[in-house]
């Protein structure tokens, strides 16, 4: 199995570190900058200078270096998500996105919302991209030289249409508070309304903490999508995690980091959220807002 | 702008028996709902009466989608601590043409509606009636909230439930007193399916209707449990004066009443799965508002043609009634060319021949009576306690006489037998 | 001008939360009629399925799409067959839309693998879409870390939107009547490859192998060891009404530090 790392400016995606560990090691990163890039429990490091990110033209450039490999791994990152598609068809072969766990025969993939793990027997040579946050990286290995061999691969650029970066912008300077909240409430669908998320909002601000949203409530345009949490939208870090309506679909779950408690107000005590919560409450979550509100509101200074 | 012979508004039972019996009669007909199918968000205890449906789709029973057939009912009076219950059960209500049925609305009505859609009625879901298209003193049309949502009809049929907003727009409706509604609230409790037939001691399909007096924390209304498949609906119909006086929450009731020693195992383990909750026009005869004006018809809860009286909680077959009638008369107008509240006139004559009108005259004293203090309060507790000493053995003390145990429960609450025999006469006079 | 906008229809199951089509493909096709909208663009919405998949596309017609096809294929087809019948319906359009996921699979590669079949640019994910005034879409895409790159992009090319992008209007009554009777094209399509798992469960997160514990004194190096890892399940589950609940919240939240303890002649929680 080998990683694919597409890196923009030096900057490793989300997920790069799993799916190098996925991998045993073996890693090709591929983009700009790369002398600067550091890959930790790396054991066998290629590099592919080709400017800035373009998939088409990446995919293209790519094709003669990975046509061997069975399988090539990327991360499910919104680069991977756009280049291991475009590496799928040069290469000729399937791709299989968003999976759990890749090996050399068995992928796993979330299905239905996250809320389902499909096991596909995998038929290389194949493209799987992996989701972020689930698998986790192995402790550094204390050996002093852990990078491994580093050598850098010369390949000439095949230019295919691509659509031209006008600008990249830094985080949101109004949801800077979510990114760096160590404590967050969020909702999902099962909160009946949008005013329920000003509700939560202000419910987050009384315990000094910033509000967050599952996919579906940004998708109804609830609550704005900076404020969705998970792979797709921002990835936090919370100490405290408060989830109301929320089913913990992996891909919003893995978004969340290492939260050292968890509290879901959920209708169904089986869901993933509370089965991962130290607290799971198992009620309407609209009428605990209410009650939260009031009680917030009154005891607490 | 779209036309029409007939706009029904709401795909309620009321409104898609409504359309279906116009589009037989070749009528071009739009139904037109709020929710994104039929049946989507209406909630209600759970038991439809289905012989209307008798005279609609024969042998209806085939496709229909149920959860139980009611072949046991139970009458129950609570007070905190005790149960006095009247259980009636028969197997015949388990055969065609069958007396009751659990169902689901979301499944009942949308299956009703599509049937209409079948006979050739135009449904049209997520779409709101806004407002009546009004030409002089004449109906001619509903607004809808879609981008170019007027529709023009010669006859409006408004079956849009409760509290209508439409029965109002058109001046149908005097001052509206909250004193004459209940609020419906429900919990929808899941359980294995053995288990509910264990518990309520019913087989394969059959099913357990519960209708409770008392039970409800002190404040008027009733309560009552239904068997599906396998859930249960747990609920109560709450006075909402009384509701408004004591600050209780309707959820808390409904947790005192699955709390409760009669009830409690049988709801016991449950998962919740739903709540809602629901107006319900209570007052029987004394609400039902004027039923048609120029080129307009109202039916259903939106005429507040239910039958709440207490231990009767009876709609979806007054709504699929009125319906039906609303529409001949619309058809009769039509055909008459006389779209006046005259030319609809058929449709009060219709109601007033049928058990529509008739139960509603008969059981007119009955929502009050039942709903009164003394029959929420005082005879439960009466009852009980007479049943409880009746049965209890104080060896070595003798039996007392019944007479002498009436007489002393009477007195401890303050019974008067003059008001028992006016309620009894009213009962008797009510029921009768 | 012509646009394909591609909608994935899933057939009703056990849970209705995955079934018809995913706000990402109404937010797709109302990005559609809008460049339409601006030209005399003619917009035409296709799905790769079977025939239930036939009412959303009238849906689609409802609301402004001019002409609706359907690829005739089962459901479960690989995203790659699935891909290769659109992009052969895409032959001449200036741009094809998409939404972000479909419902069931969602693994939002379907427009990548268009793109690649047709050899032209993609804009995916997108969570702002404009056209400027060479025609030219201009586009927000999120990045990791919040941040969110700004594309401009030539047609041909194939564009997926997130559902918060665009509100897809409401068809108005008469089209919404008049789409009941719309012809809809079925052109035959691929009957396979198709995804078969060999086993199909819940969700249960992955073990996660664990950072090597930091911190300075041992106790703080277990912690971090117990805490890390959403995996890890070490909850206890209550059933509480809403005001009981509220209350067991706040205590829990005292209990652990991140809200004062109760000050006197504060109402007990
Ligand atoms: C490629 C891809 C990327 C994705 N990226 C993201 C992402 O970044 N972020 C994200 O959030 N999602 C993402 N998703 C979507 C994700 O798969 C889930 O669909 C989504 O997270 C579910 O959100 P939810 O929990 O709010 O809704 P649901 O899954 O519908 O859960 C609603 C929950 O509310 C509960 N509930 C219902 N009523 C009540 C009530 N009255 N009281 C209490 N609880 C109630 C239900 O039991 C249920 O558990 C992505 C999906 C894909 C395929
Ligand atoms: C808690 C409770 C328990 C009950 N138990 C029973 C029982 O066990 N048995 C029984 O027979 N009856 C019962 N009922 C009564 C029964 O539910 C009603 O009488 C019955 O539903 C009335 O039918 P309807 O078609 O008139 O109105 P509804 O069923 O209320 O239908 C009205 C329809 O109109 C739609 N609508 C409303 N406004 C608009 C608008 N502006 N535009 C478009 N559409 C609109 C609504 O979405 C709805 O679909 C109960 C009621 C409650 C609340
Ligand atoms: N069977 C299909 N028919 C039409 N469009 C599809 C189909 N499958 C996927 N798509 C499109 O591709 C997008 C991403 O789908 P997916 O890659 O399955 O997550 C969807 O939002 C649709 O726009």
């Amino acid at each position: 199995m080998l990683a694919v790392i597409p890196v923009r400016d030096g900057e490793l995606p989300a997920g790069a570190l799993e799916t190098i560990a996925e991998c045993g090691g073996r890693v090709v990163l591929v983009g700009d900058r790369l002398d600067v890039v550091d890959v930790v429990g790396a054991t066998d490091v290629r590099t592919v200078e080709l400017g800035p990110f373009a998939p088409g033209s990446w995919a293209a450039s790519l094709d003669a270096l990975l046509a061997d490999e069975p399988i090539v791994v990327l991360p499910a990152s919104p680069d991977g998500r756009d280049l291991a598609p475009r590496l799928a068809h040069v290469l000729r072969r399937p791709l299989v996105a968003g999976a759990v766990s890749v090996a050399p025969e068995r992928i796993t993939v979330p299905r239905r919302g996250g809320l389902e793990l499909h096991v596909l027997a995998v038929r290389p040579p194949i493209v799987a991209t992996l989701q972020p946050g689930v698998r986790g990286v192995d402790p550094a290995p204390p050996v002093p030289d852990r990078h491994g061999t580093r050598r850098a691969v010369v390949l000439e650029r095949r230019d295919v249409p691509d659509a031209t970066v006008v600008a990249v912008h830094p985080p949101d300077v109004t949801t800077i508070d979510l990114t760096e909240a160590d404590r967050i409430a969020a909702g999902g669908a099962g909160l009946d309304s949008a005013a329920r998320f000003d509700q939560l909002s202000r419910i987050a601000a009384a315990i000094g903490g910033a509000m967050g949203a599952t996919r579906v409530v940004t998708d109804r345009a609830w609550v704005g999508h900076e404020r969705q949490i998970g792979t797709t939208g921002v990835v936090v870090s919370p100490e405290l995690y408060l989830s109301f309506g929320i089913s913990g679909a992996v891909q919003h779950t893995s978004g969340l980091g290492d939260p050292r408690h968890v509290i879901s107000v959920n209708v169904d005590p089986h869901c993933p959220m509370m089965q991962m919560s130290d607290l799971a409450v198992v009620s309407d979550a609209n009428s605990v807002l209410d009650e939260l509100e009031l009680l917030l509101g009154t005891t607490i200074r | 702008m779209t036309g029409f012979d007939v706009v029904v508004v709401g795909a309620g039972p009321a409104g898609a028996c409504a359309a279906t019996v116009l589009a037989r009669k070749g009528r071009s007909v739009l139904l037109v709902e709020r929710g994104p199918f039929p049946g989507s968000k209406n909630m209600y205890g759970g038991v439809v009466y289905p012989r209307m449906l008798d005279l609609l789709h024969p042998e209806w029973w085939h496709d229909v989608p149920y959860q139980r057939w009611i072949t046991r009912r139970s009458t129950m009076l609570l007070t905190d601590t005790q149960a006095v219950t009247l259980d009636f059960r028969t197997d015949a209500w388990g055969r065609p043409p069958y007396n009751g049925m659990t169902a689901y609305r979301p499944d009942f009505d949308n299956w009703l509606a599509r049937k209409a859609e079948a006979d050739g009625a135009e449904l049209v879901c997520s779409t709101t009636a806004t407002g009546l298209l009004v030409d002089a003193d004449r109906v001619v049309g509903v607004r809808t909230d879609r981008p170019d949502g007027d529709v023009t009809a010669d006859v409006v049929i408004a079956c849009d439930g409760v509290n209508s907003f439409l029965a109002k727009e058109a001046g149908l409706f005097g001052a509206v007193d909250a004193a004459n509604y209940t609020l419906g609230v429900k919990e929808t409790i899941s359980l294995p399916k053995d288990v509910i037939d264990e518990r309520f001691a019913v087989r394969g399909r059959e099913g357990v209707d519960i209708e409770i007096l008392g039970g409800t924390s002190g404040v008027n209304g009733g309560a009552f449990v239904y068997t599906n498949l396998d859930t249960l609906g747990v609920g109560a119909v709450l006075k909402l004066p009384a509701l408004a006086a004591q600050s209780t929450r309707p959820e808390a009731i409904i947790a005192a009443l699955k709390a409760h020693p009669a009830v409690a195992p049988l709801v016991e383990g449950g998962e919740l799965v739903e709540y809602s909750a629901h107006l319900i026009p209570e007052a029987g005869l004394a609400m039902i508002p004027k039923l048609a004006t120029n080129g307009m018809l109202v039916a259903g809860d939106a005429a507040s043609l239910c039958l709440a009286a207490g231990i009767w909680l009876e709609g979806v077959n007054f709504a699929m009634a009125s319906g039906m009638y609303a529409a001949e008369a619309a058809d009769e107008a039509l055909r008459n060319r006389d779209l006046s509240v005259s030319g609809l006139a058929g449709y009060e004559r219709r109601l007033a021949s049928t058990f529509v009108l008739r139960d509603h005259r008969r059981l007119r004293r009955v929502p009050a009576l039942v709903l009164s203090d003394r029959v929420q309060h005082t005879y439960p507790q009466v009852t009980a306690n007479v049943v409880e000493r009746m049965f209890r053995v104080d060896n070595p003390a003798p039996k007392p006489g019944l007479r002498r145990i009436v007489k002393e429960e009477r007195k401890r609450a303050g019974m008067r037998w003059r008001h028992l025999a006016r309620d009894a006469w009213a009962g008797i006079r009510g029921f009768g | 001008m012509n646009v394909l906008v591609c909608w994935k229809w899933v057939a009703p199951g056990d849970d209705d939360r995955w079934a018809g089509v995913s706000a990402a493909d109404h937010a797709a096709l109302e990005i559609a009629l809008t460049l339409a909208g601006d030209s005399d663009a003619f917009v035409t919405v296709a799905t790769v399925g079977p025939p239930g998949a036939e009412a959303a596309l009238r849906d689609a017609v409802a609301r402004g799409a001019r002409r609706a096809v359907r690829v005739d294929a089962p459901r479960d087809l690989l995203s790659e067959a699935v891909a290769g019948a659109l992009a052969a319906l895409a032959g001449s359009c200036r741009w094809v839309l998409c939404g972000d996921y479909s419902l069931d699979r969602g693994s939002g590669s379907v427009p990548a693998l268009i793109a690649a079949h047709l050899g032209v640019a993609q804009a995916l994910g997108l969570v702002d879409a404009g056209t400027d005034a060479e025609g030219r879409l201009h586009a927000v895409r999120r990045l990791d870390g919040g941040r969110r790159e700004e594309l401009s992009v030539a047609s041909p090319a194939v564009v997926s939107v997130e559902g918060s992008v665009a509100r897809l209007r409401r068809a108005s009554l008469t089209a919404e009547l008049a789409a009941r009777a719309a012809a809809i094209e079925v052109v035959d399509g691929p009957q396979g490859p198709r995804e078969t798992p060999i086993d199909e469960g819940p969700y249960r997160p992955r073990a996660r192998v664990l950072p090597a514990p930091t911190g300075s004194d041992a106790l703080t190096r277990i912690r971090s060891l117990m805490s890390s890892g959403v995996a890890v399940a070490h909850g206890e589950t209550v059933t509480l009404d809403p005001p009981q609940a509220a209350a067991r919240i706040v205590q829990s939240l005292r209990d652990w530090g991140y809200v004062a303890p109760l000050s006197e002649g504060a109402p007990p929680a």
